[in-house]
């Protein structure tokens, strides 16, 4: 099975959360056999609205854990990655970055760093942890693939914690469930030799470029009021005993 | 099931058919409404934003309209009766995950006040262009229901209506009112909770290993379970088999479409609902809808005053189409007289339906007001007046077309 599933999963378990109440909402392909076999709950959705499909699950049943996996990074749905992380929404948000749609070869994700494509490409790539930090998130990661106990530790650490947690995982191929192809293999391991780890750093620092080594690590973990915290107490001091809390 | 008393806001009010329908969702337990504000939509939304807190419900204003729409079919799936608000661009931004909706089999309600369009059109003036686009919007092929009320009362009432059919047949429910009736004020009474039927959610109650959630039941509509209750769903926007995995195949293509299309088609009957008056002598039939009906009755009238014998049909229900109702009268009355306010969406479903037998005549209006009752019952006229058989629809000028065009009346004043 796929490192990135096998820390997933281990995650799960390590985090001690029921696996029946995780829901994992994704944008992109996945296989039903890899799914269905960890036993939660497993929403495909239509690009890019993962994040908004979990919003409204975790908003309907506030005792779930709500997991959008979202594949075309912060493009289709980038405006709701924003408001759910200004919001606090309890989501663990894993970015699966594999730096190309490489399902389509050649086609560009705003992620791209320079030098992954057939002819290059002139455009800056997004620092996923810096963007979800400023965005408002508590918790932000990235760890290649090959980090499973990393990975592990951080999707264990984000399911226990309460509001927008972000990690963002350096992973070649969309398939996720499809056999490891050579070439995906040498590359997912050039991302691990190529990644040196620092906790705590600063996000703002940790963008990928062409030169440098990819940063991976626990950059952010703080505490703020959720979504349904905020709306609760806003609305308690408002209306008082009228109001029924929410999810409560 | 009766409704739950605590979510009726039982009395005799006077407010306004946004507001209405905000009461409406309430009643029927709707639980969740994201939206995103949009006129002349907007007072539905702070309807039940004002009164959702006291009944455990929620409203949230989400970033736009492709997130509403999306946190609304996923609340569904957390097992609550959810519900959106929008108009114009809103809708049009809406339709990819209508789809979504569709295919899921999702429950859930959208309401849109019309305005006029296309685009930003008139935000603060009637329409009902989105007609078509409600019931063709989304790409691919489902079959959903729409309704169209045309009083505050009726946004109250057929609100709750809505919500019963999104969870009798699993789909997405339209209720496709306009800014006239949105921000019309009218006596809307709201009764006792006891006296307001709504349709629970269909739970699958069978062993949950054996549980798969689009194996139909003889109505065609499969049972429903929600997320977080142990039953390992994989749900997917991908044509899927009965399990939910996806199967891309021209097999599993044609039986699930065919089933999403049959669900609605099939049990028509009883989803449409007609207001029918004078039809049994009728030389010439009014078919209206929402607003448009209300125009109609003062035309109708005057009509009758000059003694033509006209009757009315009010398509309650738009979508599915009584085709078979409107054949039926086809082959009794000389004609049917259409207003609606577009350049012609549902006179053109008038004329399929009625197989060459009876004329069909149009009385368009661009929006941004109604139709003066003058047009309906010149209208009414001239379908009397003309002989013989008229292919296509003849479209019938209305008196303010003819101010603008050819009186020459410039546009700016």
């Amino acid at each position: 099975m796929n490192p990135f599933i096998t820390a997933f999963a281990k995650g799960i378990e390590r985090s001690g959360v029921d696996p029946i109440k995780v829901s994992v909402v994704s944008d992109i392909p996945f296989d039903p056999g890899v799914v269905n076999h960890l036993h939660i709950d497993f929403f495909h959705t239509i690009r890019g609205r993962a994040i908004a499909f979990g919003t409204g699950l975790k908003l309907g049943n506030p005792a779930l854990q709500v997991v959008p996996i979202i594949g075309d990074l912060v493009t289709l749905g980038g405006n709701h990655f924003v408001h759910a992380g200004r919001r606090n929404m309890d989501l663990l948000v894993i970015c699966v970055n594999n730096f190309v749609y490489r399902k389509i070869a050649g086609e560009l994700a705003p992620s791209i760093p320079p030098s992954f494509s057939p002819y290059s490409t002139f455009e800056e790539p997004f620092n996923v942890p810096h963007l979800a930090n400023s965005c408002g998130a508590i918790y932000t990661a990235r760890w290649t693939a090959l980090h499973t106990d990393e990975l592990t530790l951080s999707v264990s650490e984000a399911l226990k914690k309460r509001g927008f947690c972000v990690i963002e995982v350096l992973l070649p191929g969309p398939n996720y469930y499809r056999r490891i192809k050579e070439i995906e293999s040498d590359l997912v391991n050039f991302y691990y030799e190529n990644s040196v780890i620092r906790d705590g750093e600063d996000p703002r620092n940790v963008g990928i470029t062409p030169e440098g080594k990819i940063v991976v690590g626990k950059f952010t973990d703080k505490e703020r009021p959720t979504f349904i915290d905020s709306y609760n107490a806003q609305l308690s001091s408002v209306l008082g005993d009228e109001f029924i809390p929410y999810g409560g | 099931m009766r409704a739950n008393p605590k979510d009726v806001n039982t009395g005799v009010y006077y407010i306004d058919g946004d507001v209405a329908s905000g009461y409406g969702a309430l009643a029927a337990g709707c639980k969740f409404v994201a939206g995103y504000p949009i006129t002349p939509s907007t007072e539905a939304a702070e309807a039940f934003a004002r009164i959702a807190p006291k009944a455990g419900a929620m409203f949230i204003q989400m970033e736009d309209e492709l997130g509403s729409i999306a946190a609304v079919v996923g609340a569904s799936w957390a097992g609550v009766k959810s519900m959106t608000i929008t108009s114009g661009p809103g809708y049009s931004l809406m339709m990819e995950t209508i789809g979504f909706g569709a295919m899921l089999e999702t429950p859930f309600v959208l309401l849109n006040i019309q305005r006029g369009g296309p685009s930003t059109g008139v935000p603060t003036k009637t329409g009902q262009a989105d007609m078509m686009q409600s019931r063709w919007g989304s790409h691919g092929d489902y079959e959903l229901i729409a309704l169209s009320p045309d009083s505050p009362q009726e946004l109250f009432d057929y609100t709750i209506k809505a919500f019963n059919l999104a969870e009798r047949y699993r789909c997405p429910v339209m209720i496709m009112s306009d800014e006239c009736v949105g921000h019309m004020t009218e006596k809307v009474v709201i009764p006792p909770a006891d006296e307001i039927e709504i349709e629970p959610r269909r739970f699958y109650a069978g062993p949950k290993d054996k549980y798969l959630p689009f194996k139909p039941d003889e109505d065609l509509i499969p049972k429903m379970a929600k997320a977080g209750d142990g039953y390992n769903l994989y749900i997917s926007g991908l044509t899927h088999d009965e399990r939910g995995y996806p199967a891309e195949n021209g097999g599993c293509q044609s039986v699930y479409t065919k089933r999403l299309v049959d669900k609605i088609r099939l049990n028509k009957d009883k989803i449409i609902e007609l207001k029918e008056e004078g039809l049994e002598d009728a030389e010439v039939v009014v078919i209206s809808y929402g607003i448009s009906s209300r125009v109609a009755v003062r035309g109708i009238e005057m009509a009758r005053e000059e003694g033509i014998r006209v009757g009315s049909l009010r398509l309650v229900t738009v979508w599915p189409f009584p085709d078979e109702r409107i054949a039926e009268l086809a082959k009794k009355v000389k004609a049917f007289v259409v207003p609606e306010i577009n350049y012609g969406q549902i006179a053109f479903e008038v004329e399929r339906c009625s197989h060459g037998m009876a004329n069909v005549i149009l009385v368009p209006h661009g929006g941004a007001g109604v139709h003066h009752p003058d047009d309906i019952y010149n209208a009414i006229e001239y379908a009397r007046r003309l002989e013989g058989r008229v292919e296509g629809v003849i479209e019938q000028k209305t008196r303010l077309e003819r101010l603008v065009f050819e009186e020459r009346i410039k546009l700016s004043e």
